[in-house]
């Protein structure tokens, strides 16, 4: 196994220092990962993740393919169980957890999953559902809202998406931005604690990009706590609250809004001047 | 075999008048063939769907399922409807009616004929489907029943309208055992009227027809399971629903973000 970090850590020892303190948010975090590793047989894809979500925060992952960013996302809702670490939502432990703590008691990916959002990179709508059922299925099924109750929600839902003249279309019948509006609806009528989004524009054509960015921008606006994967590095240098770089399963460097502008390793310079 | 030997040895022998004054004979074999087969396919899928989680499940349950799939593809419908009504019937001490043994007979082979293609349908939906539910916190047998389920089904419903015709095919060994079927009211023809080759074309004119009866209504089943833009009939079957989402529509206040299209 190779060294676990093939580029020098800017700041990633301390999760603390992370960004710049002074504009980071005070408190507990929503989000907080500990050495969080990963490997999928021999192949270690995470090589100890430190990352702090606070509540309303906009944080931004980005880097190369294979770096790892999905993976930590994914393991954010325990969709890839971490191999070991301290994953922390809303203060309770899903993780393994780290050596020293001992024995702390886990909550269950179920509740876990019922805190944090997700959109998707190919929107996993469901295919055989309408738009509005498919915003209406989670509503009902995971929060027991009654059939009108989760019918109206889910109409207003998808207005404020600007798809309620979609809402009787079924996916096949809509383009893909507006599919990832649907999507984005559907996890946000859950009311999360945070959204993740898995690199929510690579599967569209370059002209629905807009319109996906511009609903994110809303939900963003609205104060909703978001991890975002992206390769719109336009995008994530108006919407990040705080900027991740990672590559080869380590954080590079991480940095406060202002920081494409601003960061100092030479490996995010040239990520970014490669890519901006 | 002297029904055989008593074979007409030229056409204008042939008294293709006894299939129409027999009809009602025939139609009531096939109607026992429709309704052994009917109730097997209502069994074999539910134990197939059972089957094809146990397939894909956890070892040594899965090399259980494996090997009943495999053993009962292979058995014929003779052997199988033999082995209940005159074996499984002994063993468990009581007596099937030659209905029942024929329902259990079709039931032991289709369901292993079933798992196959549940399992294969299972297996055709995206990863994604059920990554969406669990991150919704959805519970993973509601994912089953809401969103796996319903769209397996319908990848899997053209080979279970094959395999409903093969069933209805297979009842005709049921003979063997005296199930007044298709065969068995031919055979009783022929021994009186001494027609085989009318009775037995007709026969399988009755097979052929239902044939094309199943098949026809399976595709209506499918395009009616298939979401628009597909299938114009689906549509119009929706028609209830899209109306509800409509009334939802009107509702709704106009407003729209201003960046929204």
């Amino acid at each position: 196994m190779r060294a676990a970090t093939t580029v020098p850590p800017t700041q990633h020892d301390s999760p603390e220092s992370a960004g710049a303190p002074a504009h980071r948010p005070s408190g507990p975090p929503v989000v907080e990962l500990r050495q969080i590793r990963k490997s999928f047989g021999d192949l270690e894809v995470l090589k100890g993740i430190d990352l702090q979500v606070h509540k309303g925060e906009h944080v931004v992952v980005f880097g190369p393919s294979g770096s790892g960013k999905s993976t930590v996302l994914r393991s954010i809702n325990l969709l890839e169980p971490p191999t070991s670490g301290s994953l922390k939502v809303a203060g309770v432990e899903y993780g393994p957890g780290l050596p020293g703590e001992g024995d702390v008691k886990k909550g269950k990916p179920l509740d876990l999953r019922r805190s944090v959002g997700m959109v998707f990179q190919s929107f996993n709508l469901f295919p055989h559902l309408t738009a509005l059922e498919n915003v209406c299925l989670p509503l009902r099924s995971v929060r027991g809202v009654k059939r009108d109750e989760a019918e109206q929600r889910s109409a207003d839902a998808l207005r404020r998406v600007g798809l309620l003249p979609r809402a009787a279309h079924f996916p096949g019948q809509l383009s893909g931005g507006q599919q990832q509006r649907v999507a984005i609806a559907r996890a946000l009528t859950l009311d999360p604690e945070v959204l993740l989004f898995d690199e929510p524009t690579s599967a569209l054509d370059p002209e629905l990009v807009g319109e996906v960015l511009s609903t994110m921008r809303e939900v963003a606006e609205l104060g909703m706590t978001m991890v975002i994967v992206t390769h719109e590095l336009g995008f994530a240098r108006e919407i990040g609250d705080l900027n991740v770089f990672m590559e080869d399963g380590v954080v590079v460097e991480t940095g406060p809004r202002g920081f494409f502008d601003e960061c100092h390793n030479p490996r995010t310079q040239k990520f970014i001047s490669a890519v901006l | 075999m002297s029904t055989l030997l008593s074979l007409p040895t030229a056409a204008s022998q042939y008294d293709w008048g006894i299939v129409w004054d027999n009809r009602s004979m025939l139609l009531n074999g096939l109607l026992t063939a429709l309704e052994v087969s009917f109730v097997a396919l209502i069994i074999s899928m539910v134990l197939g769907m059972g089957l094809a989680l146990v397939r894909m499940g956890r070892a040594p349950f899965s090399w259980i399922a494996a090997i009943y799939i495999n053993v009962f593809r292979g058995v014929p419908a003779l052997v199988s409807v033999i082995w209940v009504y005159f074996g499984l019937a002994l063993v468990l001490d009581i007596s099937f009616s030659v209905f029942q043994a024929g329902v259990i007979a079709l039931s032991l082979l289709y369901s292993a004929f079933l798992a196959e293609i549940f399992r294969s349908a299972l297996n055709a939906i995206p990863k994604g489907q059920k990554e969406a539910g669990l991150a919704l916190g959805m519970k993973p047998v509601r994912i089953f029943f809401s969103i796996t389920l319903p769209q397996a089904t319908k990848i899997a419903l053209p080979n279970v309208g094959n395999m409903f015709i093969g069933m209805v095919k297979d009842t005709s060994t049921f003979t063997v055992i005296g199930l007044l079927e298709v065969v068995r009211v031919t055979q009783n023809l022929v021994a009186e009227t001494f027609q085989p080759f009318v009775l037995y074309t007709a026969a399988a004119a009755l097979y052929v027809f239902v044939a094309f009866v199943l098949d026809f209504l399976f595709r209506l089943a499918e395009r009616t399971l298939d979401t628009p833009p597909n299938g114009a009939l689906s549509r119009g079957l929706r028609g209830r629903k899209q109306r509800r989402i409509q009334a939802l529509i009107d509702a709704q206040p106009p407003v729209r973000p201003s960046t929204a299209t």
